[in-house]
């Protein structure tokens, strides 16, 4: 049988890499292909290195761009590049190659939200749906024809990690969908609609630039904490704030229900509302920031439906 | 301390509770969005910050790691 690729190259990182490569490795036997796998970014709880090992498929860590570039340059056999859940961005000479086809996974539903960090930018524009595209990778970022795209639901409560999660369960499923079609390289791909005002999300940008005033609509701040939070990775630096005067930033946050909040501080709340609400804020933005030492405290907003805001801060300035 | 620790980690991964091997990642146990809710939980019910460089899979391979981690926290 002839084969379109002898070669299959997966880079990427996490859990969806891992269930690429697993899954790539378990259909070698029905086409033939070698495969390697590339780590470029170094990840905290490492899954691929074992898969490789226990697969015999050679493993390599090459954080250096200009190493990888080489890498990849060097490919002299018809190679098929899985790109899932990698930031590396492949040099046009590269994608030019006629030995080389490059596959990638967008963690958004293009041609919308395009480039870095999707699902915040998803979240903190308060959209209701998002999604998973896989296509084919040009010159341009995430400009090429589409192979094949799944949707989810964004739900209210969800933050940046929890639809990135659901996202790459999708693409998983979409990645198993698609494969035949592609190592055979019969995939039906359709051709993006990019008009002029595409906008391009970059890796410096950071929703609402990480900041609000405490005095901002308490479902804006709720949306910004939601879209910026990727637990311990410091893919965006802290929220900030000010408090009385001082720049502040968020340890943590969590919408809890009233009743779970101790009498004392529900007080406490009412009376600095109330004061708030004269004094600096709309309606239903009222804010109450109760310290529990000199550097730190709780900032507490009440949301929809008798839940309450809870944000823990950290004054960062003298 | 440990119980609660525990029952945070039962509502996040119930298969965690019955690990006995020393690689909860590796294994398919735990992912890393399941730690991130689970640091969460901890950071919330002690009161305690959990550093970025403690989020390392060494202090999640196990039950007994993670109830380490969070006395070696509270006792800072």
């Amino acid at each position: 049988m002839h084969k379109a690729f002898e070669k299959v190259i997966l880079i990427g990182y996490g859990k969806i890499a891992g269930q690429a490569l697993s899954y790539t490795a378990d259909r070698r036997k029905d086409y033939g292909y070698q495969i390697e796998f590339v780590e470029h970014e170094v990840n905290p709880f490492p899954v691929t290195e074992k898969i490789c090992r226990e697969n015999d498929i050679p493993f390599a860590r090459i954080e250096d761009k200009k190493e990888l570039a080489a890498f990849f340059q060097s490919i002299s056999e018809r190679t098929l590049i899985v790109s899932v859940s990698n930031n590396f961005l492949f040099p046009g000479s590269l994608v030019a190659k006629e030995n080389i086809t490059i596959i990638n996974f967008h963690n958004a539903l293009l041609p919308g939200y395009p480039g870095r960090n999707a699902p915040s930018w998803v979240i903190f524009m308060g959209e209701k749906e998002s999604g998973v595209t896989w296509h084919y990778v040009t010159a341009g970022v995430d400009e090429g024809n589409i192979i094949i795209q799944k949707k989810c639901a964004v739900t209210a409560d969800m933050k940046a990690y929890e639809l990135a999660g659901t996202l790459m369960e999708l693409a998983y499923e979409a990645f198993t969908e698609c494969f035949d079609a592609v190592i055979q390289n019969k995939a039906d791909a359709r051709a993006q609609e990019t008009g002029k005002d595409r906008r391009m999300y970059r890796s410096y940008e950071i929703p609402g630039d990480g900041f609000f005033e405490p005095t901002q609509d308490a479902a804006d701040i709720y949306r910004l904490l939601r879209s910026t939070d990727y637990g311990k990775n410091d893919i965006f630096p802290p929220v900030q704030t000010v408090l009385e005067g001082k720049k502040a930033e968020v340890l943590r946050y969590r919408k809890i229900s009233a009743d779970r909040v101790p009498e004392d501080v529900l007080q406490a709340i009412a009376k600095q509302a109330a004061e708030n609400n004269r004094a600096d804020c709309k309606e239903n933005r009222a804010y109450t920031y109760l310290a529990d030492t000199t550097e730190s405290g709780f900032l507490y907003f009440p949301l929809d439906n008798g839940n309450i805001l809870r944000i823990k801060c950290r004054l960062i300035t003298p | 301390m440990e119980e609660k620790v525990l029952e945070i980690l039962e509502e996040h991964c119930e298969e965690a509770i019955d690990y006995d091997g020393d690689s909860m990642m590796e294994d398919g146990i735990i992912d890393s969005f399941t730690v991130i809710n689970v640091v969460s939980d901890l950071e919330d019910e002690f009161d305690i910050e959990i550093d970025a460089k403690y989020v390392v899979a060494e202090n999640f391979k196990n039950k007994e790691a993670i109830i380490a981690l969070v006395k070696m926290l509270l006792e800072e």
